[in-house]
């Protein structure tokens, strides 16, 4: 075969005309993009991501609530939830590469202060929301108030409370009402003889984190003081705190709780094996579409109460405006909006969302007050103060990036399961949680 | 097939016999591969080698050096401890558990029975399926409350309600849950690396040795298994290389917990660098797996090369 054939490919032709291709494909972006940017500016655009909520009717709100405003003024909105796991990766992805959405709405105690630098100042914000609807919560200060310029960083959107539910028929049996965390334990301990234990997880997840930290605070104890300076954490409070915690899994509950999971203990309580859970009402509402019956006898109280107070961690949800946002005036003016119809935000979650402004919900609370769902009617009403038993991690102090650390890193449970399993006595276990976290505050305050 | 060259300008000809050269055509190929690496692989590795020598966090982006600080600290730390030899255990232990599958898988697959081809592709399902997914089905199969393990034993009079096991809460149990789930993954890998040895072993050889009297085991130990060591031991590079830098099955299946008896190095350099935004410490803890996966790659390396020498 020696005949020439023009149409052969050839190594010169292939690479010939590989090469034009490519030039042309890598040209093709630069030559249209007078055009295509143009085009662009004439639309405006505001983009939005924030978890997907455990209500999700409340998504399906947001999201039209989020396009008619945008439909109104002219504004493309687009609206992303992302699994609440990937909050903080996504932030994190978004402040190193100085591109992403407008509005970050994040979950998480500790991020106004971590990506503060990323942030705008939100501060005139703040202030007229809060002029219009009332004094922010201690919650709403510790999420996104900086303590040394008297700024905001961000604007906190809600905290998710954390109520005890117990089943009333089983309770009432043994003649007595969870009021105290004695209480829990006393009657925990004849209820699991019933077969109905305490279920409270001590595993590596949300739920515990924020329950063990509300009975650290009920026995006086915390993690740092109200400046978010120093550590307090090694004190008699925190080991009796922690002595509880571990007669309250000997006697009151099961091993199983180790390995929970935030899903958990809704399922315990919602198959009717459990006496008491402490959890977001999201147990309830699962309840009452599985199991009727069972839905009925659980009623919903503030958690009970230590030997130096009543209080409860929670979860907070607020957003951020990126400095490097293309819409930072949109994001401010569909905050403001937002604010002003925060009320259909909050039925929308079904009472999930709870109100870090004193009056943004004028009390009687819709829902909470008179829940057409429940039996009785006012079996919620007890949320409708949740503000006073409600606190973030950081309490007494900030949530700061050193707190979401420590939270992060599982210690304060960790801290209740090695007493309770018997791997440190309480004291050994506390000096250990003290030790983590002093290591932590210290490094924070140091790259500070 | 001969093609007639066009005639063109002194220059393009030269452009021309430099295409025609093989070192050069070679190097043109073979850049975007070097490039890629470089620009993926080696820039952000060295971008880690300085998170971890710098202050640097999301809190206060900057890059002051702090030189060695990062390491030691994360030294001192009894959970990075923990966690380094639950790395360790981890990723041998699911090695191990996965070599054994894989090997008793392809001498089951090598045997003609009736659906082998079905079974050949379903056997490859552990390695195809999403991990977020069959790290769901193995959740609710180590559940506390609604474990079908458990509920099989129990149904079966093996074990009692009360002594079923708590695979994700007993600190012992949840290591080995997360080393079966990883074998679980890496066996289907292990079971192609045996078929593709065993196969290569010319059969007169195996026949040979049947002969002159060599039974199952014997063929296996001292026939099969020393041939085919070389590409087992660049699919175990695979694997441990693999593993020590996984954190999706630990992150998805127990958090690390319980109290910390499944973390990982790879998932506590996420929680750190991350998720709590000190990218430095991340990425010291990070660095670690550097100095263990470089000397377990040279140990192999060196005797597959002694091998085939």
């Amino acid at each position: 075969m020696s005949a020439a054939r023009p149409s052969s490919i050839t190594r010169r032709r292939f690479l010939r005309d590989t090469s034009l291709a490519l030039a042309a494909a890598s040209a093709s972006p630069v030559l249209s993009a007078p055009f295509a940017s143009r085009a662009m500016a004439d639309t405006k655009t505001l983009t939005i991501v924030q978890w997907s909520h455990f209500v999700p009717a409340y998504d399906k709100w947001f999201d039209k609530f989020a396009r008619d405003w945008g439909e109104k003024n002219h504004i493309e909105v687009s609206v992303d939830h992302i699994p609440v796991q990937d909050v903080a990766a996504r932030a994190a992805a978004e402040a190193s590469a100085g591109s992403g959405h407008d509005l970050f709405g994040w979950n998480g105690a500790g991020g106004a202060h971590l990506y503060r630098k990323f942030l705008i100042d939100v501060t005139s914000l703040v202030e007229s929301v809060e002029k219009k609807y009332g004094k922010v919560s201690v919650i709403g200060r510790q999420i996104g108030y900086n303590q040394d310029d008297h700024t905001w960083s961000a604007f906190p959107d809600y905290y998710i409370n954390f109520p005890a539910m117990y089943r009333k028929s089983l309770w009432d049996e043994i003649g007595m009402k969870p009021e105290t965390w004695d209480d829990v334990r006393i009657g925990g301990a004849k209820l699991k003889q019933k077969g109905h234990p305490v279920g409270i997880s001590l595993g590596h997840s949300n739920d515990p984190n924020t329950t063990w930290r509300g009975v650290l605070w009920s026995y006086g104890g915390a993690v740092q003081d109200e400046a978010g300076k120093h550590v307090v954490l090694d004190s008699k409070e925190s080991v009796e705190a922690v002595k509880f915690a571990a007669a309250l899994y000997k006697e009151a509950m099961t091993s199983d709780v180790l390995s929970w999971s935030d899903a958990s203990n809704n399922q315990y309580i919602d198959s009717g094996v459990s006496s008491l859970i402490i959890n977001p009402i999201s147990a309830y509402r699962t309840a009452q579409q599985l199991n009727k019956k069972v839905a009925d006898d659980i009623f919903v109280m503030e958690p009970p109460k230590g030997p130096v107070r009543r209080l409860m961690g929670g979860a907070s949800e607020f957003y951020g405006i990126w400095k490097f946002g293309k819409n930072q005036d949109a994001a401010i003016e569909f905050l403001k909006y937002y604010a002003d119809n925060w009320i259909e935000a909050f039925k929308a979650s079904s009472g999930y969302n709870n109100p870090i402004f004193a009056n943004i919900v004028p009390k009687p609370m819709p829902l909470l007050s008179d829940d057409p769902t429940s039996t009785p009617r006012d079996k919620l009403a007890a949320l409708q103060t949740s503000d006073q038993w409600s606190a973030v991690p950081g309490y007494p102090g900030p949530a700061t990036p050193a707190t979401d650390e420590v939270y992060n890193d599982f210690i304060i449970c960790d801290m209740m399961a090695k007493a309770a399993t018997g791997a440190m006595t309480a004291e050994q276990s506390v000096k250990w949680a003290a030790q983590q976290c002093e290591a932590i505050l210290t490094k924070w305050q140091h790259k500070a | 097939m001969v093609t007639i060259a066009e005639p063109g300008t002194k220059a393009a000809s030269r452009f021309r016999y430099i295409l025609d050269r093989r070192e050069t055509l070679g190097a043109i190929f073979v850049a975007p591969a070097i490039l890629y690496v470089l620009l993926l692989v080696g820039g952000p590795f060295l971008l880690a080698v300085y998170y971890s020598i710098s202050a640097y966090t999301i809190y206060d982006p900057s890059w002051r050096f702090v030189g060695l600080v990062n390491f030691a600290q994360v030294i001192q730390n009894p959970v990075f401890l923990k966690t380094l030899g639950n790395t360790f255990l981890f990723t041998f232990g699911s090695q191990l558990l996965g070599l054994i599958l894989g090997k008793f898988g392809a001498f089951l697959l090598m045997r003609p029975f009736a659906g082998r081809k079905i079974v050949r592709a379903l056997i490859i399902l552990p390695w195809a399926v999403p991990i977020a997914l069959a790290a769901v089905a193995w959740e609710w199969m180590f559940d506390s409350l609604y474990s079908v393990i458990n509920w099989s034993m129990i149904a079966l009079g093996i074990i009692d309600r009360s002594d079923a096991p708590n695979w994700l809460g007993n600190p012992h149990l949840a290591m080995l849950c997360v080393i079966i789930v990883n074998a679980w993954r890496f066996f289907p890998f292990a079971i192609v690396i045996f078929l593709a040895g065993i196969t290569s072993i010319p059969q007169d050889i195996i026949d040979a040795a049947t002969v002159d009297g060599a039974g199952f085991w014997r063929r296996n130990y001292q026939i099969v298994l020393p041939l085919i060591l070389p590409i087992v031991a660049v699919g175990l590079i695979f694997g441990i290389v693999f593993t020590f830098t996984d954190l999706s099955i630990v992150y998805l299946l127990t958090n690390g917990g319980p109290i910390n008896a499944t973390s990982v190095l790879a998932f506590q350099g996420f929680q750190v660098g991350i998720v709590s935004g000190d990218v430095s410490h991340g990425a010291a803890i990070s660095l670690f797996m550097l100095p263990v996966l470089l000397v377990v790659v040279i140990i192999v390396l060196r005797f597959i090369r002694r091998r085939e020498v």
